[in-house]
């Protein structure tokens, strides 16, 4: 089987699995993105509107045809209308994720549920300490159960006041800038227009109610909408999903995993989770791993039980239990077309409804447990968290007895692996330091290491797989910038090998050493999607550390092959938390100049952060280079003709 | 006579001709009539020739290959609207027509203009019978953008000179500055998926 490049996957792993796919002629989401060729330039370009029955109405980018919806909106109203909509979804999904651990933590607290435990109180402690609740001499679930009391407010919130997470984490200075942004902009305009989030639920609600038929106009009250709403997610939601599941679960250690399709056994019964919640797949991990599940594995002729995962619940489950990780969202289709794969269980996001066509091509059984998602096709375990070990054992023992009819004439897997050292959490990261941002801060300063960019995933068929992540990553190595990420971009970069040590070879002199002196690869694994709150709260610690606002450190964010709306609330809260952020494909903002203008530029005047829009991997490091190199004068660590080379 | 004229670069691939050109063909005339009928006749096509979209159908040549083509006799030409037009009953599927056509502009299959069980050549009619009432063909009503205009071919060729040398002389006028941008970056995605040089 040749491993020769393929147009739609740097990953040799895929190309192998695309021959196969091609010979057979399975569906894939490449063939169906050909299929919807050409795709329409008004959903492209942000100017359709379908939010009422008098539409949908499309504005002509060519300033030839109609120039206002029949409402009278105009383009810049439609485009700033959609975007609120997508980061209210993308904001939605994270935070619905983050409600779920949280009221699991209230469950486990007051002794409800009795299948999960609280594995790290040290963590508990850390938050509860954050929060302002008191610790001394008080037992784990009474304090776990204020602290998941605290958490699950943030949602339901009615008043005013800003939501304690938000004011917990976020840096001080952000805090300030915010507050004061809101009283200039109701200088400006006269109207209330708020940034700091007031509950969760509440500013995706907000933006739900300001786009319906004849509310919001104005582009700049709706794209701040957008901000306050993904702040509610970056600074909520997304921060309670990684701080309850750190409490529940562990907060990840430095570990090393496999990466890519070599990971699936051919002498195994392999069961895939993918998704986004470790709920259920750390039950599953636990019980795959249990004597009396690989005795009922042998008893099929099977070695044993192997479980791998798939986008980012396979983030969650490597960071937290070491279990090896077969792809990212574009290996989702190819991993069933290995032929090795008893049982796909997915829970929530990311999951192709094609996947449940493509595994009854084979014996695999597709199991779908949420009540969010049920997949015509699928089987349907439904998964209940004060059940939870019944239910895991239950998965396990459909995948078990989907071993024998397992055609063996129809297997081929892969054998690319690469490995990873995963698992850096804020506290391994601080860890790894030696407990203080000093010698991070230190080398930044010195210009060892020019700066920090922080990476979030998504594949797209649009973008040949993996490549603009790897071709980034690899051109940012080179300019000494560290690079720190989470998603399915962390899952690309451990199948190309760029988080293990030997990755240090690629890195610049002065990155090379700085790893090299602490052992860790240039290239960090921060854990899954939501947890790019993680990067926030580094971010924030750095920032706190040097006594400056988030927007005067050298650090920017990226999205190269972002697909989901989550991505958009994403981008949004990293922009107005003073980051600058790279998107590529664009999103649907060209049909309105007022709304470009204000996301690429008056962003920067207003918050520090904005977005910027680059096709190419070296032209994106070289921009983020130079931004980086701006900053750094801004810090007064470089003289201004550094910059300007 | 007049023509449908293509400027693809200012087609975003709505698709909005395809639906209108169906509506205007089917026996129900309403969108909802359509959906789910297979008889649905569609005479014109958005391909997508990788970034570029251009939405295909017949033009009506003069003379007509497929009108000289036509063993049965099926073919004719409307003298009032100029538009070659296809007698569905007369039409044996023999592809004659198809065969001969410099577009690519004749499909077959069984539409609701065809006798019980036969599949007939189907293509793009002019919309002659609403050309009669006045109107405009029905693609070109539904297109927003002005890819698609009816007109005479000689005051349309002067417009676009006209436009061209404006840009070309004058330097203004022009595509708007991001849909240049969108069109361009368009493009360059195309060029990578094809791992061409952007």
């Amino acid at each position: 089987m040749g491993t020769r490049p393929d147009h739609r996957s740097v990953d040799p792993a895929a190309a192998a699995m695309l021959k196969i796919s091609d010979r057979e002629g399975f569906d894939t989401a490449w063939m169906r993105l050909e299929a919807q060729q050409p795709q329409c330039g008004y959903g492209q370009l942000g100017t359709c509107c379908r939010n009422c029955s008098m539409g949908p109405c499309r504005i002509d980018p060519l300033e030839e045809g109609p120039r206002r919806g029949v409402c009278g909106a105009n383009a810049d109203t439609m485009v700033a209308r959609n975007l609120a909509r997508m980061a209210a979804a993308g904001a939605s999904a994270h935070s619905d994720h983050g409600r779920k651990v949280a009221l699991l933590l209230k469950e486990v607290a007051s002794g409800r549920n009795t299948d999960y435990t609280i594995i790290n109180p040290d963590k508990l402690l850390a938050v509860a300490g954050r929060l302002g609740i008191p610790t001394e001499g008080r037992d784990v679930p009474s304090v776990a159960g204020d602290v998941a009391d605290a958490a699950i407010a943030c949602f339901g919130a009615q008043s005013e006041e800003t939501i304690p997470f938000a004011t917990a984490y976020m840096p001080q200075k952000r805090q300030e800038l915010l507050k004061s942004l809101e009283g200039t902009l109701a200088e400006l305009t006269g109207a209330r227009i708020g940034l700091m989030p007031r509950g969760i639920d509440r500013e995706v609600v907000d933006i739900m109610h300001r786009t319906h038929f004849g509310c919001d106009a104005d582009p700049l009250s709706l794209v701040a909408q957008t901000l306050r709403c993904s702040f509610g997610d970056g600074w909520g939601g997304s921060l309670i999903a990684t701080e309850c599941q750190d409490i529940l679960f562990g907060s990840p250690t430095v570990r090393t995993i496999k990466a890519n399709l070599g990971v699936l056994d051919p002498e195994m019964v392999n069961v895939l989770v993918h998704g986004h919640e470790p709920v259920l797949s750390e039950k599953v991990v636990e019980w795959a791993r249990s004597p009396e599940m690989a005795e009922a594995a042998k008893a099929v002729g099977a070695k044993g039980v192997n479980v791998a995962g798939l986008c980012c619940t396979g983030n969650e489950i490597l960071m937290r239990q070491g279990v090896n990780v077969a792809g990212n969202l574009l290996h989702s289709e190819l991993a069933i077309m290995t032929g090795a794969v008893e049982a796909m269980v997915v829970d929530v996001q990311c999951i192709m409804p094609s996947l449940a066509d493509l595994s009854s091509c084979f014996h695999t059984r597709f199991i779908t447990t949420s009540e969010q998602t049920n997949i015509p096709g699928a089987l349907h375990i439904q998964f209940e968290e004060h059940d939870a070990n019944a239910i895991a054992k239950r998965i396990i023992q459909t995948a078990i007895e989907a071993y024998p009819g397992r055609n063996a004439a129809k297997v081929y897997i892969p054998q690319e692996t690469e490995e990873a050292m995963v698992g850096f959490s804020v506290e391994q990261v601080l860890a790894a330091l030696g407990g203080t941002p000093d010698p991070l801060v230190e080398v930044i300063a010195n210009g060892t290491i020019k700066g920090v960019v922080g990476i979030v995933g998504c594949n797209n068929a649009k973008v040949q797989q993996d490549f603009f992540h790897l071709s980034l990553t690899r051109e940012l190595l080179k300019r000494d910038i560290l690079v720190l990420g989470t998603g399915c971009w962390a899952i690309a970069a451990a199948k190309a090998g760029l988080m293990n040590l030997g990755a240090q070879q690629l890195a610049g002199p002065g990155l090379k050493a700085v790893c090299e002196q602490l052992g860790i690869p240039p290239v960090l694994h921060m854990g899954s999607c939501v947890d790019c709150s993680r990067m926030l709260v580094l971010t924030g610690a750095l920032a706190d550390h040097l006594g400056v606002d988030t927007a005067a450190l050298p650090v920017v964010g990226s999205a190269p092959e972002w697909t989901t709306e989550k991505a958009v609330a994403i981008g949004s809260y990293f922009v107005g938390s003073g980051l600058p952020v790279h998107l590529w494909p664009v999103p649907p903002i060209l049909g309105s100049p007022a709304v470009t203008k204000i996301l690429t530029e008056s962003a920067k005047d207003l918050f520090g952060g904005y977005f910027f829009v680059e096709e190419d991997p070296a032209a994106t490091a070289d921009r983020m280079e130079s931004i980086i190199m701006e900053k750094r004068v801004g810090l007064g660590l470089e003289k201004e003709e550094t910059c300007s080379k | 006579m007049k023509k449908i004229f293509v400027d693809y670069r200012k087609c975003v691939a709505c698709k909005s001709c395809e639906t209108a050109c169906a509506v205007a063909h089917h026996p129900g005339g309403s969108l909802f009539a359509l959906v789910g009928d297979s008889r649905t006749q569609v005479n014109v096509r958005v391909l997508g020739v990788e970034h570029e979209a251009f939405p295909v159908s017949c033009r009506h040549c003069d003379p007509a290959a497929c009108l000289s083509a036509c063993p049965a006799g099926a073919i004719s030409r409307d003298p009032e609207t100029g538009a070659v037009v296809q007698t569905p009953e007369k039409c044996q599927a023999c592809a004659m027509c198809a065969m001969v056509c410099p577009f690519d502009a004749i499909s077959f299959k069984h539409t609701h203009q065809a006798l019980p069980g036969r599949e007939v050549a189907y293509k793009c009619d002019l919309c002659h019978e609403r050309l009669i009432r006045g109107e405009e063909p029905a693609c070109v009503q539904a297109c927003h953008t002005g890819a698609l205009v009816f007109q005479e071919s000689e005051p349309q060729r002067e417009k676009r000179a006209a436009a061209s040398l404006k840009v070309y002389l004058l330097g203004e006028g022009g595509e708007p500055p991001l849909f240049s941008m969108y069109r361009e970056l368009r493009r360059r995605a195309f060029a990578r998926r094809r791992m061409e040089k952007p």
